[in-house]
């Protein structure tokens, strides 16, 4: 499993790299979506980020504090072993295939879910979907993490 | 500020060279305002930067029932199209501005944008289960552009963004049709099976009373469910070309919901009455929804394509569908909730033969 999955810095990377190849997100359209992002850790230590995506690119990757998720539009929430696997079909593969996908993930088993306090935010995880899966789709051309 | 034609133009002729009268009275400026300039953003300049001043302003009873631009200086005379939806909370929605905007922004094509030469060869029995669900969905969303065709000419001009909305909503369900059609021929199967159940249901949101019926049944209702039969579509894909069209196809129907649940919110903000009109139109879209939703031939090549083929559709693919029903439902009741329309009460759905726990159903619709 990839090993940086939980950290920030994964996920500023994968905001790099969309924002240094708009060209790639410009069929796709312009995206105004706030996604919270929570990762739990066995060691109880979990992540919680916001990934602020604007026009073409994700403007902002910043943590958030314990229920600060329900300022987003929605959240993805899972452990952090079924994102590393989501992860691991996309590095191998060179995008999400088969039951990977994050839509995927978010419909069947209790994994990954999608979630919201409003569903209109949670519509906006829909409605913005092909640019989610092709920022996370970026991990397949980040650097190898060492094993 | 109005530019004073006294001060900057002088000696117009009153009548064209042939003797036809003129009016300068334009260079005067009218009523709104003249010179509000609006910024354009990073994007480019958008519905949004230039709904300012009067020109933003959308009355709840506009005066007029013409073409005539919202913020011109309108002529008192101008005729009556026979619009009959001329109340503000007949068609709008505060997020339409922005939706259009946002299907402006994220439309596709389905020539250009699917990679239809990397489609695969498949088994027989997955190709003709994607074949079959092409035919239905292909069949199902032309309902999307005729009905709001068959509203909009008859919607009050001054909501001129939920009129451009709409009219994204038609291009978007022709490409959806686009789509599944060439989907269904590219790989080479085919068309398969038209039955009826599928009719019954289109004509039932066609043959709606008034366009807040006919948006609850298709907003909410069809399009709901077509949303997360997309979300099943994009799951049980079996190669990536597919599900690029679901993921692609997903997104525009998200947006139509997006309206619905937000008209059909502020339409029984402004009158309470409205629900219940939404709830009879509801109450028997439901029963076509079911009758659809289980017909023979969906529910069959959905199993086969959810069992990963034939060998699987007992043990794998029914118990998904059933798990995957669900899901929809309980979407589908929270976004009535959130829509303002409680529908947990009232609905004549099998909750329980769908699995839905009222006990943990929270009724903000999360």
């Amino acid at each position: 499993m990839k090993e940086n999955v939980n950290e920030l810095t994964f996920y500023q990377e994968l905001a790099d790299l969309m924002n240094g190849h708009p060209d790639q997100y410009e069929t796709l359209g312009e995206v105004d979506f706030t996604l919270g992002v929570v990762m739990a850790n066995e060691d109880g230590e979990d992540l919680r980020l916001r990934l602020r995506f604007e026009e073409l690119g994700c403007r902002d990757v910043s943590p958030l504090p314990e229920g600060g998720e329900s300022s987003c539009d929605c959240w993805l929430e899972g452990d952090t072993e079924s994102w590393g696997e989501m992860f691991d079909d996309i590095t191998a593969n060179g995008r999400a295939t088969g039951r990977y996908t994050i839509n995927s993930l978010t419909l069947v088993g209790d994994h990954i879910d999608v979630k919201g306090d409003d569903p209109m935010g949670v519509d906006r995880f829909f409605r913005f979907n092909q640019t989610i899966q092709q920022f996370f789709d970026g991990a397949a051309q980040l650097a190898p993490t060492p094993a | 500020m109005a530019l004073a034609i006294d001060e900057s133009v002088h000696g117009l002729p009153e009548t064209t060279p042939i003797g036809h009268p003129l009016d300068w009275s334009w260079l005067r400026g009218t009523k709104a305002e003249w010179g509000m300039k609006p910024v354009p953003g990073r994007r480019g300049l958008t519905m949004m930067d230039i709904a300012t001043g009067a020109y933003g302003e959308v009355l709840d009873e506009p005066p007029y029932r013409s073409m005539a631009p919202r913020g011109a200086d309108i002529d008192e005379e101008t005729p009556d199209m026979g619009y009959i939806l001329n109340h503000k909370s007949q068609v709008w929605a505060d997020n339409v501005i922005e939706l259009y905007e946002e299907a402006v922004a994220r439309q596709w094509s389905s020539t250009r944008d699917i990679p239809w030469n990397e489609l695969q060869e498949l088994p027989s029995d997955i190709e003709h289960a994607m074949c079959q669900l092409c035919t239905v969905l292909t069949e199902i969303e032309m309902i999307a552009t005729d009905l709001p065709a068959k509203w909009m000419w008859r919607m009050n001009h001054h909501f001129l963004e939920a009129k451009m909305f709409l009219s994204t909503q038609i291009m978007d369900e022709a490409r959806h049709s686009d789509v599944f059609r060439k989907r269904a021929l590219a790989n080479g199967g085919g068309l398969l099976l038209s039955r009826s159940a599928d009719e019954s249901l289109l004509r039932s949101i066609l043959e709606a009373k008034t366009y807040t019926q006919a948006s609850a049944l298709l907003h909410l209702l069809g399009e709901g469910f077509i949303l997360d039969v997309f979300r099943q579509g994009e799951l049980i894909a079996p190669t990536h070309v597919e599900k690029k069209i679901f993921r692609l196809s997903m997104q525009d129907e998200a947006r139509h919901v997006a309206y619905g649940t937000m008209h059909i919110r502020q339409a029984i903000a402004a009158d309470p009455d409205v629900a219940d009109e939404i709830h009879e139109a509801l109450d028997h879209g439901e029963q076509f929804l079911i009758e659809f939703g289980t017909s023979p031939v969906l529910s069959s090549a959905l199993a086969m394509l959810l069992g990963g083929g034939a060998e699987h559709v007992e043990d794998k693919g029914f118990p998904m569908q059933s798990l995957l029903a669900t899901k929809i439902f309980t979407s589908y009741l929270a976004r009535c909730e959130r829509a303002g329309v409680n529908r947990i009460d009232r609905t004549d759905l099998p909750l329980d033969l769908l699995g839905i726990n009222l006990d943990d159903f929270d009724r903000t619709g999360a």
